[in-house]
């Protein structure tokens, strides 16, 4: 092929000018395959470990009840099952004294079914936690429990009305990282032993779950179809293996897309350097374009001829990207599975490989082939003439189309290829609204550069570099601005997170959390929490679970929800029912009902729950309480101020009917930090089945999971201001033999290097500034949407924050372009002049 | 791979470059400039013509319109059997493949390629089968055999010249342009390279138009064109001269 041939050649040159080409490529191309190679290893490290991580084929989860033996014949006909039980609950060490929340796990023999539990110390499970010779039963700890209450194995351990022995520490638990949010350490016990600590109460917060490994034949699908269509009321929630880590799933799902976009972002901003890079190269190549076609070749043999090059160069980078992409992860695999407490599976994954060097082909040519038609329709003439009739003007519409076809295939791969397709839509949304946006005032920048004629040399020098032909303002402006905008944006995201957890919250939020208090403990409960010194404002509701089983006559399972609110239909939710609207809810909708009401069911339901659901005041929920059907009508629709941290429920029923069905009670207190030990120790020694809750461990668990996110984006942010920097580099390099030149002239006139300088502070300042400002504003617009949009939550503008990450920018790029002077002004005229 | 294979009788009747009052302006920045401005011309095939003129009389831009390489603000341009003016950028290119050979003062090879692969580039351009042999036979002829591998950075001035006459010959061209061939180069060199390219021009019955400052050189043609200020301002013949195909034969 002869325009190969020719692309060859012409490669001998050296890749001189395309080692920024191929780092912007390479860069962008390890972040995306990188993360995708860590996503797929985690995601096989899931499904490998799927059954040990669910504990079974198939899990059946139900609350505040066990089996019913028909349940239990059903469960036990299709295979063996495990039992286990878990809740909240307060843990006292005799010796020590100590109490702390725990979670507890009562299991039988059976358990685990798949994978094994690795204790500290030697022996079986089952004979660990059993009861020996009349003796105490045992019970396996988390390191953190030991810690927490300052004991160590052979102590005493008190739990509900029960005493255990602690005799094993748990290294690490098989289905540990299926379990979500946790608030204490993990306890483990017998299921036998359960019963004596009399934790399970009618209204109890507890769960249990069936974990079943199927017998052969059997598959995990035909099992929950089974159990459907003969349990249908039974109002287990039923997963399966391969679905066990749900949570983890999305979680995936979600931090891999936003990884992946902050690597494409970091691509894009890297497709301004390549197109820098070609254009740049092709501009040297003007003599031999003008005698390629001097001797016959056409516009379309040129173009292709450098189209090869651009392709070549564009694979070696993209090529260096993937296998950094694909190697890295599995280099620190052994590092990341201390960090991720998930199975990771290190190994060549092709997919996100293949995705990645798409993105990286598509990114190459979309920013090349602009410049490589400019270059084609170069003119043989301009090998005599180059200045008197420069030809700007648009490449032929093929390229055009072309160009704007590949745009728009990337935007197709970003969305259509994300499972979050709005987060991915609205990504790909910002990042055209930023590219244009900033290329619009670099436009604008250089317009008005041309038109300031100011009487200061330094400033006519520093205004003319920032307009003359090949000016780096538009590049400089584009790669600073958008990894800036994306920077502040991130920046401001997370000082909102930690405002909702830290700054705003603890002047409202209550000390204490209290959980599980039994209907007779109430009055005895109040004056306990009331009489202890600092506690102030109880509020006590009554709690109970149950799900929705039809709105409207229409079953739950057959309703179309808004994607946002499909979680109140999942499984059970909480509820309750008051006399009087409850605190923090605003009434829009309907009318509240008496105080002494006591007809039939009325329901009260939060504003997005009822948008979701599609009802209105007047229409009919049928909810499942404790196996019974009640069913409602819709009285009022209320609003909620979810980040209170007060005792919101979705579902509020009127008392009565609800009042006499077994249920517990939630309670708050606020109380100063000196008056919370008392108040902990006065309700856990005389209560030992309240579970208690200390806002303040929620809240630095929290922080410590927005710190660590916080860390990881900000890591992978950095890279878009990385790629920033080697476009950066990039412009200045091919501008720095100009700078040079034009420094040994300026010097040669008698300008002392001060006024060079200054010239140069006053070009890199200013569009410095501008990009700063711009991404100021950007940067804040895009996080106040993902705040209010995407997490529904009140924005908090922190312009100290935003300020210092943008001004941040401008102190790099005036350092970089400055460096670059600096050697302008080091070097001595006369060889420069002489060479002119 | 066509070649002037005109007959002499047929050349006699067929002028090879026809020029009708051929203006050419351009735009700048400061203003429109009129580079050409009324040119008429026609020249026979095989004859060898001198252009002379002052600096900036449009001697070079008048090849350049030539060559296809520029475009006339308006009048006419047949050259080589075509109207340079209906032809597409591409048309043109294609037209200037298998027609004319250029020598650029300034030799326009290109860096990084070696001698035998720039003398090569017009013939795979045409899809010559035997490029390489070609070129390689075109090389031997201006004394660069033993060259071949060398790049244009390794080569001296004068044989950077004979590469460029190399690769402008190669083709066999109708058309022979030379802007200055001899201006980067010294005295004896450029002798050197005239007289080989006079050799070439008659070995291959090509059209010589040969443009420069040195009224000597252009003395050697059969007629010299006189430009100034964009127009004719003499045309003179001197049917006699037949030193350099003397000097080449």
């Amino acid at each position: 092929m002869l325009s190969l041939r020719f692309s060859l050649r012409e490669l001998r040159g050296g890749l001189r000018g395309f080692r920024l080409f191929v780092a912007c490529l390479g860069l962008g191309v390890a972040v995306i395959a990188g993360i995708g190679t860590l996503s797929a290893s985690i995601v096989t490290g899931l499904e490998r470990d799927g059954r040990s991580l669910l504990g079974g084929d198939v899990e059946f989860r139900l609350i505040h009840r066990g089996t019913t033996a028909q349940e239990q014949t059903f469960l036990q006909s299709r295979g063996s099952v495990s039992e286990t039980v878990q809740m909240r609950a307060m843990a006292h060490a005799l010796r020590s004294d100590e109490r702390t929340l725990v979670e507890l796990k009562a299991v039988d023999a059976a358990y685990p079914l798949y994978g094994k539990i690795d204790l500290e110390q030697p022996g079986d499970l089952a004979d660990l936690l059993a009861a020996k010779d009349g003796g105490l039963p045992g019970a396996a700890v988390d390191p953190q429990a030991l810690i927490r209450l300052n004991a160590q194995p052979g102590d005493r351990l008190g739990i509900g009305e029960a005493e255990f022995e602690i005799r094993a520490v748990i290294a690490r638990e098989p289905d540990r990282a299926t379990d979500g949010l946790t608030l204490g350490p993990r306890v483990m016990i017998a299921a036998d032993a359960l019963q004596a600590t009399q934790l399970v109460q009618p209204g109890t917060l507890a769960y249990w779950h069936y974990r079943v490994k199927l017998r052969p034949g059997l598959t995990a699908a035909q099992m929950q179809d089974i159990a459907q269509k003969d349990f249908a009321a039974s109002g287990w929630r039923i997963r399966d293996w391969k679905e066990g880590s749900p949570g983890i799933r999305r979680f995936l799902d979600r931090a891999g897309l936003f990884l992946v976009l902050v690597g494409l972002t970091a691509l894009l901003i890297g497709g301004v350097g390549v197109a820098n890079a070609v254009h740049a190269h092709l501009d040297g190549k003007t003599p031999t374009i003008a005698t390629l076609k001097s001797l016959g070749a056409t516009t379309g043999l040129i173009f292709r001829v450098y189209l090869w090059q651009t392709l070549l160069l564009a694979a070696f980078g993209i090529g260096i990207g993937l296998v950094a992409g694909a190697a890295l992860p599995n280099l620190a695999a052994g590092a990341l599975a201390e960090v991720l407490p998930l199975p990771l599976v290190p190994g060549f994954y092709w997919q996100p490989l293949a995705l990645a060097a798409a993105y990286g082909l598509l990114v190459a040519l979309a920013f090349t082939i602009w410049p490589l038609a400019r270059a084609a329709e170069i003119r043989p003439a301009a090998l005599y003439r180059d200045l008197v009739a420069p030809g700007k003007r648009l490449p032929r519409p093929a390229y055009v189309i072309t160009t704007l076809l590949l745009f728009a295939a990337l935007a197709a791969l970003a969305i259509f290829g994300a499972e979050e397709r709005r987060f991915a839509g609205a990504f790909v949304f910002a990042a055209i609204v930023a590219f244009v946006l900033f290329r619009l005032i670099a436009i604008g920048i250089a317009r008005t550069a041309r038109h300031i004629r100011p009487r200061n040399v330094r400033l006519k020098l520093a205004f003319a570099s920032l307009h003359r032909p090949g000016a780096a303002t538009s590049a400089l402006l584009l790669s600073l601005g958008v990894s800036l905008t994306l920077l502040v944006a991130i920046a401001l995201v997370e000082s909102n997170l930690h405002a909702q957890v830290e700054e705003r919250l603890p002047d409202e939020a209550p000390a204490f959390f209290f959980v599980d208090i039994q209907p007779a403990q109430m009055d005895d409960f109040r004056s306990t929490v009331l009489g202890s010194a600092g506690a102030r404002d109880l509020e006590t509701v009554p709690n109970m679970r149950g799900r929705i089983a039809s709105v409207k006559g229409v079953p739950a399972e057959q309703i179309e929800v808004s994607p946002d609110q499909r979680w109140v239909l999942q499984g059970d939710r909480g509820l309750t029912y008051a006399r009087d609207l409850p605190a923090g809810s605003t009434l829009l909708a309907g009318q509240w009902w008496p105080r002494d009401y006591d007809g039939p069911p009325l329901i009260s339901i939060e504003d997005r729950a009822a948008k979701g659901l599609g009802v209105t005041v007047g229409d009919k929920l049928v909810v499942n309480v404790l196996g019974r059907d009640i069913e409602a009508e819709v009285a009022s629709i209320r609003q909620l101020d979810w980040s209170s941290f007060g005792i919101n429920f979705v579902l509020v029923f009127s008392p009565g009917l609800l009042e006499r069905a077994p249920h517990t009670f939630l309670a708050t207190v606020k109380a100063g930090p000196a008056a919370e030990l008392a108040l902990f120790r006065a309700v856990t020694q005389k209560f030992p089945n309240i579970s208690v809750v200390r806002m303040k461990d929620v809240l630095t668990e929290l922080n410590t999971i927005v710190l660590k996110l916080g860390a990881a984006v900000r890591g992978a942010a950095a890279i878009t201001l990385i790629a920033g920097l080697i476009v950066l580099a990039g412009a200045l390099a091919a501008e720095h033999r100009r700078r040079l030149k034009e420094g040994a002239i300026l010097k040669a006139l008698g300008a002392t290097r001060r006024d060079v300088i200054l010239a140069h502070v006053i070009e890199y300042g200013s569009v410095g500034l501008v990009g700063a400002v711009m991404a100021f504003g950007l940067g804040w617009a895009a996080a106040w949407a993902m705040v209010t949009l995407m997490m529904n939550a009140t924005f908090y503008f922190a312009p100290g924050v935003a300020a210092a990450t943008a001004l941040g920018g401008v102190a790099a790029t005036l350092l970089l372009g400055l460096a670059g002077a600096w050697q302008a002004l080091a070097a001595k005229p006369a060889p420069l002049l002489r060479t002119a | 791979m066509a070649s002037s294979s005109a007959t002499p009788s047929a050349v006699e009747r067929e002028p090879i470059i026809r020029l009708n009052d051929v203006q050419l302006t351009l735009a700048s920045t400061a203003g429109p400039v009129n580079i050409l401005r009324g040119i008429d011309l026609s020249v026979r095939p095989g004859e060898r013509i001198g252009i002379v003129g002052p600096s900036g009389s449009g001697k070079s831009t008048l090849l350049a319109v030539l060559a296809g390489l520029e475009r006339v603000s308006s009048g006419k341009v047949h050259v080589a059997g075509a109207d340079l003016n209906g032809l597409s950028e591409d048309r043109l290119a294609l037209w200037r493949r298998n027609r004319v050979g250029i020598v650029f003062q300034s030799f326009h090879l290109i860096p990084t390629m070696t001698a035998l692969e720039n003398v090569t580039v017009p013939l795979e351009l045409a899809g010559a089968a035997d490029a390489v042999a070609r070129a390689r036979a075109a090389l031997a002829q201006v004394g660069l055999a033993k060259r071949e591998t060398h790049y244009p950075a390794q080569l001296s001035g004068g044989e950077q010249q004979r590469v460029a006459l190399a690769r402008a010959v190669a083709p066999r061209p109708a058309l022979l342009l030379a802007d200055e061939p001899t201006g980067n180069l010294d005295g004896s060199t450029g002798h050197a390279i005239i007289d080989l390219m006079f050799g070439e021009a008659a070995r291959l019955n090509s059209t010589l138009i040969l443009i420069t400052h040195d009224e000597n050189l252009a003395g050697l043609c059969d007629r010299v064109v006189r430009i100034e200020d964009g127009k004719v301002k003499s045309i003179e013949s001197r049917p006699d001269n037949k030193a350099p195909q003397q000097a080449a034969d």
